[in-house]
């Protein structure tokens, strides 16, 4: 790297004074113009602009209380989750790490205020979508860390490309569907923003393509898009460390001359796509509502999502009869992370060239220094810091307890219902009535509570945390997948909140949730989609997932539906909910759909919840 | 009214007219790319091993599927592909090379395979503008880095043409081939396989070629260039004869093109090591030694027969291909590093190369 000093700088404005000099006169008008129109969208984002001092990176403000996004190798090379920033106010503020996601390289990071309720000045998140190659961007940052007032380093050039797909370079990091730019980024921009000319901020800058020129801009740069970043976003905000997404299964492109891209599968796992009916040999035709032409093109698709969402795909197989069949499902993304995690002994992937701080020893985290942000950190598996977990978890469980709080109904719960079964009976069903009941304490041994069920004149019991239950019995009643352990499991939710799930109960962020349609028969996922808050929960053995409504309204934090895994190798027992009407102490759902694997199990109406306190 | 009042009426009016044009504060060239980039190919061929990129850009000169492009080593090969913005792909060959100005003309396509109404530049019209003078604005679009496959968009970029000027650069060791005038541009725009992409105008004019990763002779950076579409330069025939050749000629003249002067396939002067290799009847001979000449370079280092040369200065070299493409690029005097195999043992030999002889060595094809 070619050190740039302060004599070299003397000579540059040497150079450039008679330039600027003339430049004041006889200037076209409409150059002028645009000139300042350029200086005030500078001068309206650049306090934003983050120096990352521990980590020796840039990043930017996106909220007014602080939180504030960058790489998740400048935050990897602090070494601890507390840090120092400066911004450019010429301040060194506290900050503390929220969330990551290693394999996108980003991390959520919060400022803390100089004083309780000063606000940050932050940038507002455009729409990397609109964007086009061919479009001027403006890159702000901290490269070579030249600012030691912290004001910003700005460059000035054009998109070059989108939706650019980048190979993990010997590690997990992945740059999928990224924007590629010739406005010059160099080492220190790491976690800087990307503003189009509206100041809007549509990207992080975080790589390039050096090779042989050293570590510096080769004309080529890359950032990570906002709207990758709007998927992890509220998953960084409860604290996560997120996973990227894969479908389990490879991939080939299979075409002919002069012909377009055919996707075909090679090679599955054991996957939520195999119990979906995808198979070898199968065409990928879409994937998330966009047709597919290329391995990048996908990848750049599932680089896209967090591990975990559900999102439709449709494939296409030649049958026995040799026609073709067209299929349309949701499918559930598993992670990268885990089956990838570094064998014991070998040593951790180095990191590909990019433009950040240098390599570091990888020894363990620095000691926590003496800082106020100490405070908002609580280290956990599996999380950046679950500090920021428990406040989502807070703040959502108060919203859900707005419609209806029945903590003191620690007693036995009826739910009587009629409806349609399906299971084991076509597809036109039956009626049948339908019974249930959560006994508090009817097991046995007279402290473990027992769920009995009625379904069509057939009994059924289980006791949720006996050991000594058959599987088949934890999956009763048959086809359902585990109705009465799900039932089990929402009154715990109702009843007893986070305290109801023994082994874990954390926030999940936001995913997509899917209410059933009246016509069965049109799938339409694209407008059945809601986007629904997220808690995870583990109790009895059994994995949960809770969806709650984010809508700006007052169903706010309303249970929207639910799923029960009694293995999280097995499809899950869904519940979806509807209906909901005041019963005492809140409002309860009134209308349940069953579902289980790719069949609706059973469609109830209820007609009466009854609940007890204890006695 | 008079003139001069009529004039002056006219002058404010136009003024006004500059005053109210809205300023759209930064004007994009999405629209520009739009229209280039369907007028572009990726390239792929030989090369791949260390160094060499396998990868490179090309433009459509004709709606039959002629394409313009730089020549290198990733046309030396039977499988050369073209990737088209629309995601579809064809095979291609070699139809013309010009070694003066380090061009060469494809074809897509076979006998079976047509092309037609294919989007392209008409390099007709394009060399009838004269040169642009520096300080234009200028566009690049190419396919560094291999950043685009199918049918993602070429990478654009943005400069100024810094100087019209004649090029003086060489590669690795080589001198570059052309010699004429070149755009040099003031954008990073000679990335690996750039080269053959194109320079236009910020409307999308072609303006040239995009050169290939060079560096100045004299300073030893790297150059930023493009040999401009209207190029013509004066070549010596072999039978000393002065004679002109220029893009648009073997653009016309297509299958007919003869180039005047040999091809100088972009070696450097030659090197001598006294190496006699085992004869290269297959595609893939690993270069095992079959003899060695007395008092060679080779002899000196102790090379025997049934030696196996793995690596020059680090570079494997798994056939004869690569041994002789590697070690055209060093210069006599010079030492060079081989790593070989003898007795299933890795042993390192260090050789100081000489000029190469006036009759050819066995081994030299």
């Amino acid at each position: 790297m070619i050190p740039l000093s302060p004599k070299h700088l003397c000579w540059l404005f040497v150079v450039l004074l008679p330039v600027l000099s003339a430049h004041g006169e006889d200037l076209d008008p409409r150059i002028r113009k645009m000139e300042e129109e350029r200086i005030r969208v500078i001068q309206a984002v650049q306090p934003s602009v983050v120096a990352v001092l521990t980590g020796g990176g840039s990043g930017v403000l996106i909220s007014e209380d602080g939180y504030a996004l960058t790489n998740f190798h400048v935050t990897e090379a602090a070494r601890g989750p507390v840090m120092k920033c400066g911004l450019p106010d010429g301040n060194v503020y506290d900050a503390v790490l929220v969330g990551l996601d290693k394999v996108g390289d980003v991390a959520l990071i919060k400022l803390l205020p100089k004083k309780p309720g000063d606000t940050f000045p932050f940038a507002k998140l455009g729409d990397s979508d609109k964007l086009q190659a061919g479009d001027w961007s403006l890159a702000m940052g901290n490269p070579f860390l030249l600012a030691n007032d912290f004001t910003p380093t700005v460059t000035y050039g054009l998109v070059s490309g989108v939706h650019r797909y980048q190979y993990p370079e010997g590690t997990l990091l992945e740059y999928t569907d990224c924007i590629q730019i010739d406005t010059s980024i160099n080492p220190g921009n790491s976690g800087g923003p990307l503003f189009n000319m509206q100041g809007e901020l549509i990207g992080i800058n975080g790589r390039g393509s050096f090779e042989k020129r050293g570590r510096v801009n080769s004309g080529v740069g890359y950032a990570i898009s906002i709207n990758q970043i709007k998927n992890f976003l509220p998953q960084l905000k409860a604290g996560l460390d997120t996973d990227h997404a894969s479908l389990g299964f490879r991939l080939e492109t299979d075409d002919e001359e002069g012909g377009l891209a055919k996707l075909i599968v090679k090679q599955i796992i054991s996957s939520d796509a195999m119990r979906r009916g995808v198979d070898v040999d199968d065409q990928l035709v879409s994937f998330a509502g966009h047709r597919l032409r290329s391995v990048n093109q996908f990848k750049n698709l599932l680089g896209l999502y967090p591990k975990g969402w559900r999102l439709p795909i449709v494939y296409r197989r030649v049958n026995d009869k040799k026609q073709i069949e067209t299929h349309e499902t949701l499918v559930r993304l598993m992670g990268v992370q885990r089956q990838e995690l570094p064998q014991p002994g070998q040593p951790p992937p180095g990191p590909g060239p990019r433009p950040g701080p240098g390599p570091r020893p990888r020894s363990g985290e620095a000691p926590l220094p003496d800082s106020p942000a100490r405070k908002l950190y609580k280290p956990k598996d599996g999380f950046a810091n679950y500090y920021f977990n428990e406040l989502e978890q807070e703040r959502l469980l108060k919203a859900f307890h707005k419609h209806g709080d029945f903590g003191k109904a620690t007693g036995d719960w009826i739910l009587r219902t009629t409806g349609t079964l399906y299971a084991g009976v076509g597809s036109r069903g039956k009626r049948v009535v339908a019974d249930f009941t959560i006994r508090s304490k009817g097991a046995r041994d007279r402290q473990n509570p027992l769920v009995q069920g009625i379904v069509d004149g057939l009994d059924y019991s289980l006791e949720p945390l006996s050991d000594e239950e058959k599987p088949a019995t934890r999956r009763d009643p048959p086809d359902s997948g585990g109705l009465l352990m799900a039932l089990y499991q929402y009154r715990q939710l109702l009843v007893y909140g986070a305290k109801g799930f023994v082994t874990s109960f954390s926030h999940g962020g936001v995913e997509p949730f899917y209410p059933p349609s009246e016509d069965q028969t049109k799938p339409d996922y694209a407008k059945r989609r809601v986007d629904a808050e997220v808690l995870r929960t583990r109790h009895a053995g059994v994995d949960g997932k809770w969806y709650f409504s984010k809508n700006n309204d007052e169903t706010a934090g309303q249970l929207l539906g639910f799923e029960i895994w009694l293995d999280p190798d097995e499809d899950p027992c869904e519940v979806y909910l509807a209906d909901y009407k005041d019963v005492g102490g809140g409002r309860l759902p009134h209308r349940l759909e069953i579902r289980f694997g790719d069949k609706v199990y059973a469609n109830l109406v209820v007609n009466a919840w009854k609940k007890e306190e204890s006695k | 009214m008079n003139t001069r009042q009529s004039l002056a009426l006219a002058a404010l009016c136009l003024l006004t007219a500059v005053a109210l044009t809205p300023t759209k504060a930064e004007e994009s060239f999405a629209h520009t790319c739009d229209h280039v980039n369907p007028k572009l190919v990726k390239l792929f061929g030989a090369g791949g091993f260390r160094g060499l990129q396998s990868y490179g850009t090309g433009i459509l000169v004709s709606p039959d599927g002629y394409i313009l492009t730089v020549n290198s080593h990733i046309l030396n090969t039977q499988d050369l592909r073209v990737h088209m913005a629309d995601g579809t792909h064809y095979p291609a060959k070699v139809v013309a090379i010009e070694p003066e100005l380090d061009v060469a003309l494809l074809k897509i396509g076979d006998n079976k395979l047509k092309v037609e109404d294919l989007p392209y530049f008409d390099v007709v019209e394009a060399a009838k503008r004269p040169p642009v003078e520096p300080g234009t604005g200028v566009l690049a679009f190419s396919n560094q880095f291999q950043i685009a496959t199918r049918d993602e968009p070429m990478s654009v970029q943005h400069g100024v043409i810094a100087a019209y000027s004649k090029l003086y650069g060489r590669i690795g060791i080589f001198e570059a081939t052309y010699k004429g005038d070149v755009y040099v541009v003031d954008a990073i725009t000679n990335n690996p396989g750039a080269a053959g992409g194109a320079l236009t105008t910020r409307k999308g004019e072609l303006l040239g070629l995009i050169g290939k990763e060079l560096r100045n002779e004299l300073t030893n950076t790297w150059i930023n260039y493009a040999i401009p579409i209207n190029a013509r330069i004066t070549v010596t025939q072999a039978d000393g004869k002065e004679a002109t050749v220029s893009i648009l000629d073997i653009v016309e003249k297509k299958e007919q093109y003869k180039p005047l002067t040999p091809n100088k396939k972009n070696e450097g002067p030659g090197v001598y090591t006294g190496i006699i290799l085992v004869a290269d009847p297959v595609e893939r001979t690993p270069p095992y030694i079959e003899d060695v000449v007395p008092g060679s370079p080779a002899d000196k280092a102790k090379l025997r027969p049934d030696d196996l040369i793995v690596y020059i200065d680090g570079v494997l070299v798994g056939d004869i291909h690569t041994f002789h493409e590697v070690l055209s690029r060093y210069h006599p005097n010079q030492t060079v590093k081989l790593e070989i195999q003898r007795d299933r043992k890795l042993q390192t030999v260090t050789l100081t190369l000489e000029k190469p002889k006036p009759k050819k060595p066995a081994a030299k094809k």
